[in-house]
């Protein structure tokens, strides 16, 4: 194993998600939306394998594997809805689309 | 410092900065190539951590699929024609608020917090571990997985087709 | 995992078995038929019969499925077969059934009657989701569950696609769903950091050793709480029910309201069941393990959730938007059963579910039997329905009484439950916010009823009539509401046969 320290990749982990949260509170395009949404997936995966590899365990690797898997299922379905919208309103932006109040 | 801690820095620093550009580009296109570095650069972590497969998956799920799939997104969403693709921000104030407090709780969990660990053995390729536990005890989450899957083929289709007039 | 265990494993499984056959023999069945499209509807219909067979037929078993582990040492499985999951199996598999003869009569539905096989596909996703979130008692498929729901729901919000707030409401949907699953994964990381298992039986062995970081376990369980307090549509995570319950198709928002929630609330009562509590003393409390605060958090948020539902629906105009904030209600109410924290409480709550699939698949029915014909949910576009349209207007006055919680109606038992569980467990102030809630609640209830009775109609309306399958479907769901409003003790005594939850 490597000299750093598990907190280091933890806290790694933790500043990504952070700027995954950012990116879904403030950012109004729904694609930008979507790529915040990866980081914090990315996030989370990181903090599985850091946890899988300090625990000698590989269940962690075995649940990101299935969380990749996952998260292109979304993207797939994410992009679908999007262009389904964009083809009604040509916007993408979270904002604009007000029939509903946001 | 060691070449292990170079590397660490070196790929912590790729995947940071370009998470940041990525929430903070104006510009959609820009901000979906930094996504590329930051799959990169978490998958330089993955190898370090000894996770070598999962860090092969992560570059042939997320660069090769995900991100082509945003780039299409990108691309079908933006008329040719119209080339502004600068994208805005809303409510960055309370946002920033909420994340610094969130932040602030995350990582002192992070650091503070006692992780059970194991002691460190020397890192064995994980492959041949993986594929026996998929087909043996996560069998079940796996066949499951595939029915996710046609689920959200059908979805994708259902929802993105044109509708003939 | 040998020969002998996966067959074991296999037998425990057979309605998700089934209903994955039948998920694929629709969608061969959507390809070769491709010109009749009527099959579809009975393919779906004959696959969940059966499904439902297998369920009933699981009533008496019980048992661990896909356990991991070697020979030597074996954990609890992935996947826990009782009663309390085959309750809600079968509410699931009602509200399905019932959800297939809604799309039969729904013109939303038959606009789209070419792409009817993808919309079979989709809600069997939903309900294979919904069966696995039950009876989940491992992280990973809790998750996994989760977002199989989650993903031919947030499809099906928009798959009309006739009006724009369709895809509006799904886009909606996704983005609160995606970053509440997300939330839920981080926490579920960090349950896995500190105790090296995603076993929920295996996490309660391990919690109970003293020096756990509480802090990080509490923050870990707020967040995986994000992920389920999303699809029960609890307070702080409801953000996206109006929108997506006006937007969708009044099919799938019925769906939602009843079976979506009620898997979110097996999921949510298991999770704290297997992994929090200790032992259940002699009158049937259970006694958490001191890690996290459960009942505060629970009866914070059900309070929170029942008062902004009730106060929000006060001003609503739009029946479908009135319903679901009244749902947000009703998720409120029945968090309180949980709150309590015994088997009482327990038994109380599936009660009140039992009911609740009645009289809100009932509201939803008539008021899209209305906007079949009126092609509308506003209230206003109610006006004198009470006479020309005598029984439909009567039998939406009986489901929202039942809402309302007023004898002689199934909701009343529901809600006397509840509030005798509370004060049994000397809760009587939740008690009593939760009875000045109903009286809320009563108003805007009573105001579509004086809108269909006392409000005189600016134009003539003709009479809505519904066709004879339709009025047999409005009377399957209203006759059991006065049934179980007057002769409830077969209600009561199902659910306090269905009150095991396999624990260690």
């Amino acid at each position: 194993m490597t000299s750093i320290p598990m907190e280091y990749y933890l806290v790694l982990s933790g500043f990504m998600f952070s700027v995954g949260i950012v990116g879904v509170l403030i950012r109004r395009n729904a694609i930008v939306v979507f790529m915040s949404i990866e980081l914090m997936l990315n996030s989370a995966n990181l903090t599985l394998v850091t946890f899988s590899s300090y625990l000698g365990n590989v269940t962690g690797q075995v649940f990101v594997f299935f969380v990749m898997t996952v998260a292109a299922a979304e993207a797939a379905v994410g992009l679908a809805i999007i262009i389904a919208i964009f083809r009604n309103k040509l916007t993408v932006d979270i904002d604009k689309i007000n029939i509903f109040k946001w | 410092m060691s070449l292990y801690d170079i590397i660490f820095y070196l790929f912590a620093a790729i995947t940071i900065l370009s998470g940041f550009i990525v929430v903070t580009s104006k510009n959609i296109v820009y901000s979906a190539f930094s996504l590329l570095f930051t799959f990169f650069g978490v998958a330089g972590i993955y190898v370090l951590l000894g996770a070598d497969f999962i860090a092969i998956v992560q570059i042939l799920v997320y660069v090769g699929g995900i991100l082509i799939l945003l780039l299409f997104g990108v691309m079908l969403t933006n008329k040719i024609t119209n080339v502004d693709i600068r994208t805005g921000t809303i409510h960055v104030l309370p946002g920033a608020v909420a994340v610094g407090v969130l932040m602030g709780l995350l990582l002192s969990a992070m650091v503070w917090t006692e992780w059970k660990t194991q002691p460190s053995e020397t890192p064995v390729t994980t492959t041949v571990t993986l594929g026996r536990l998929l087909i043996t005890d996560y069998i079940l989450i796996f066949e499951l997985l595939g029915i996710l899957l046609l689920i959200a083929l059908i979805g994708a289709a259902s929802i993105a087709r044109r509708e003939q007039e | 995992m040998e020969l002998s265990n996966l067959s074991h494993s296999l037998n425990l499984l057979l309605p998700e078995l089934t209903l994955s056959i039948a998920l694929l023999v629709l969608v061969l069945f959507d390809l070769i038929f491709h010109h009749d499209k009527k099959i579809i509807s009975y393919v779906a219909l004959i696959g969940l019969l059966a499904t439902g067979f297998f369920v009933i037929n699981q009533f008496s078993l019980s048992g661990f499925a896909f356990s991991t582990g070697n020979e030597s040492y074996r954990n609890f499985g992935m996947i826990t077969i009782d009663s309390f999951g085959s309750f809600f199996k079968l509410i699931v598999i009602v509200a399905s059934v019932i959800i297939v003869f809604f799309s039969l009569s729904s013109d939303e539905i038959k606009k789209t009657s070419e792409r009817i096989g993808e919309y079979y596909a989709l809600i069997f996703g939903m309900i294979l989701g919904m069966l696995f979130m039950i009876s989940a008692t491992d992280l990973i498929l809790i998750y996994l569950s989760v977002e199989l729901l989650s993903l031919s729901s947030y499809v099906l919000a928009g798959f009309t696609k006739l009006r724009e707030r369709n895809s509006e409401a799904s886009l909606k949907y996704m983005i609160y769903g995606s970053v509440s699953s997300g939330l839920m994964l981080f926490g579920i990381s960090l349950v896995y950091g500190m105790t090296g298992t995603t076993n929920l039986y295996m996490i309660n062995s391990l919690i109970q050793i003293p020096h756990l970081n509480l802090f990080t376990f509490s923050f870990a369980m707020i967040l995986i709480f994000a992920g389920i307090g999303y699809k029960i549509s609890s307070a702080p995570f409801h953000f996206w029910t109006p929108d997506v319950y006006e937007g969708a198709p009044i099919t799938i928002t019925a769906f939602l309201s009843v079976a979506s929630k009620a898997a979110g609330f097996a999921l949510l009562i298991r999770f704290v069941k297997i992994t929090f509590v200790s032992y259940i003393d002699t009158s049937g409390f259970w006694q958490l393990i001191h890690v996290f605060d459960w009942k505060t958090l629970i009866v914070v948020i059900s309070i929170f959730t029942m008062t902004l539902g009730n106060f929000s629906a006060l001003w609503q105009d739009n029946l479908k938007r009135m319903l679901a904030y009244s749902s947000i209600a009703h998720a409120g109410y029945i968090m309180l059963g949980l709150a309590v924290l015994s088997n009482q409480g327990l038994t109380a709550m599936l009660i009140y579910f039992a009911v609740y699939l009645l009289m809100n698949l009932g509201a939803f029915l008539v008021v899209m039997l209305i906007a079949n014909k009126i092609n509308s949910e506003e209230i206003d576009d109610y006006d004198g329905l009470g006479y020309s349209s005598p029984f439909l207007a009567a039998s939406l006055a009986i489901f929202l009484i039942s809402l309302t919680g007023l004898p002689p109606t199934a909701g009343f038992i529901g809600k006397l439950y509840l509030f005798v569980a509370l004060v049994d467990a000397n809760m009587i102030g939740l008690a009593v916010v939760a009875l000045l809630n109903t009286v809320v609640s009563l108003y805007y209830y009573v105001r579509v009823l004086k809108h269909m009775y006392l409000t005189k109609p600016e134009t003539a309306i003709p009479e809505i009539k519904t066709s004879k399958p339709n009025t047999i479907l409005v009377l399957v769901l209203l006759i059991p509401i006065f049934i179980f409003g007057i002769y409830f003790t077969p209600l009561v005594d199902l659910a306090k046969g269905c009150i095991t939850i396999l624990g260690l």
